[in-house]
């Protein structure tokens, strides 16, 4: 079927056909997008460490994360309070008297995949990441290397790495030291879906 | 055609704006608000004497002794007894245990201030409803409750309130509801409508009494704060003229306090007008004024252990 269209700026004429076919163009390429962006809400994170003393064990399920596969980009968010220690009163002076959780709610980070692989693809990918945790209120730069597995189009991540109390200005008293080590052991599981 | 260029500059648009949007917008979006419990609103499972609304978690014992000395100032204190160091008017030993994390039960022995002495303690405290940070739930309310009896000789006087007909005379007991808020990360107020009963007392002494407390604390540090806790015990303009023409007159138990916490130790440095430690008494029997040097010195020690 032929549709001729008045255009007073063009003498190019579309047929009907073309229209639909660079629309439905234009709409693949959003679809095509949305499926780059995926979101992870019940991003699993825990640190652990040892001293001779007690071991330090602390986990949440309440992360959220973001995964651009196509940029490479990623994005971290969790709130302190919601990690859950096995001794309460361990919970309490997390939140008060180290991370003071009340001024500085929340862990973020912000980083990018370093030379990203083709994460459409299914497989297994050893990554590096790049990027910035704000943790305490003091941002601090970090590389470290981080696993994606891509099953049916969907990743999930996964990544262990330690933070140095000290770099982020997370006093421990010189009279309780001996309880709590200077260096934590974070260990990141996400699994991703398409962000709608 | 108009209209085609229209659409797709709409299309172009969109997915530009679509781009635009950054992983920290998306995930900011995406963030579900959960009731996250406040920390904290005190340290310790008491203000000063009285009780805070906190409670011990699940699992954990406290190892609690408070001390209250003699008279800083007034006939019994100044410089001969070390402004009060030499006498002990109040002690108080005492190990109380978290059974879930809401309950805690405990046992303490009593010196004991006042017409008893001698004091054994049972008491419990539930929190029934604890404040959220996005304040879903705006108080901590807990409820705390005693029970008080003295295994000292009865007196051989009938009218004395400490002559114990039979063994109901040597009890009494404190309920309590503790109403909280954590203002700021560092200001934190409490009301406490309390009721005390005691089996028996003497001559125009009342058998119950209701008082209204009001705590706060006030944080200086991350370790270290001012504690301040006042009562005011209802009772009658009978009673209180009575004991006041006695030259027994009762005042309100007013008590301020320094809370330092050192990781699993909470310290109170305090200075109270009351002699006595449990509510059964220093609510109901505090005799001495602050206006006449009859404040003291005390302390709180808490050792809070994860069994």
């Amino acid at each position: 079927m032929e549709c001729q269209i008045d255009n007073p700026f063009s003498t190019k004429q579309f047929t009907m056909k073309q229209l639909i076919a660079l629309l439905a163009g234009l709409f693949l390429a959003h679809a095509g997008f949305a499926q780059d962006v995926f979101m992870c809400r019940n991003t699993g994170l825990s640190f652990f460490s040892a001293t001779p003393v007690e071991d330090i064990d602390a986990t949440t399920d309440k992360g959220t994360s973001a995964m651009n596969v196509k940029t490479g980009e990623l994005y971290f968010k969790v709130a302190v309070n919601t990690f859950k220690f096995k001794k309460q009163l361990m919970e309490e002076h997390f939140n008060e008297n180290y991370l003071e959780s009340d001024k500085y709610p929340y862990a973020i980070f912000k980083g990018k995949l370093v030379s990203p692989p083709d994460l459409h693809k299914d497989g297994t990918y050893e990554v590096a990441v790049d990027g910035i945790l704000s943790l305490h209120g003091v941002d601090k730069p970090y590389k470290e290397k981080a696993t994606i597995i891509v099953k049916d189009g969907k990743p999930s991540a996964n990544a262990k790495f330690n933070v140095k109390l000290a770099d982020h200005k997370i006093k421990i008293p010189t009279l309780v030291i001996k309880n709590i080590a200077e260096v934590v052991e974070v260990t990141v599981k996400a699994a991703y879906n398409a962000a709608s | 055609m108009k209209h085609i260029y229209l659409l797709l500059l709409g299309c172009c648009l969109g997915l530009h704006s679509f781009a635009q949007e950054s992983l920290e917008a998306l995930v900011d979006k995406e963030e579900v608000k959960t009731h996250e419990p406040v920390i904290a609103t005190y340290k310790s499972t008491r203000i000063i004497q009285g009780h805070s609304p906190e409670t011990l978690k699940k699992r954990e014992l406290d190892f609690r002794v408070a001390h209250h000395f003699g008279d800083l100032g007034g006939e019994f204190g100044g410089p001969k007894t070390f402004f009060g160091m030499d006498n002990s008017a109040d002690i108080r030993i005492a190990f109380e245990y978290g059974i879930t994390d809401r309950l805690m039960v405990g046992i303490g022995r009593t010196k004991g201030s006042g017409n008893l002495t001698q004091l054994y303690e049972g008491l419990a405290k539930y929190k029934l409803l604890q404040q959220t940070t996005d304040d879903h739930v705006p108080l901590t309310v807990s409820l705390f409750g005693n029970a008080v009896v003295s295994g000292m000789t009865s007196s051989k006087t009938i009218s004395d309130a400490s002559y114990f007909g039979k063994f109901s005379d040597r009890l009494s007991y404190t309920g309590q509801l503790i109403i909280a808020r954590k203002f700021t990360p560092s200001l934190s107020l409490t009301l406490l409508p309390t009721w005390v009963h005691r089996n028996r007392v003497g001559y125009k002494d009342q058998n119950d009494i209701f008082a209204l407390g009001g705590g706060g604390r006030l944080k200086f540090t991350k370790r270290l704060g001012l504690l301040l806790e006042y009562y005011y015990p209802f009772r009658s303009k009978e009673s209180k003229d009575y004991f006041k023409a006695q030259g027994r007159e009762l005042y309100n138990p007013l008590a301020a306090g320094l809370e330092l916490e050192t990781g699993g130790h909470v310290f109170h440095i305090t200075f109270g007008n009351s002699t006595a430690i449990l509510e059964n008494q220093f609510i109901t029997e505090t005799r001495s004024s602050w206006l006449q040097g009859q404040f003291r010195w005390g302390f709180n020690i808490s050792r809070r252990f994860s069994l």
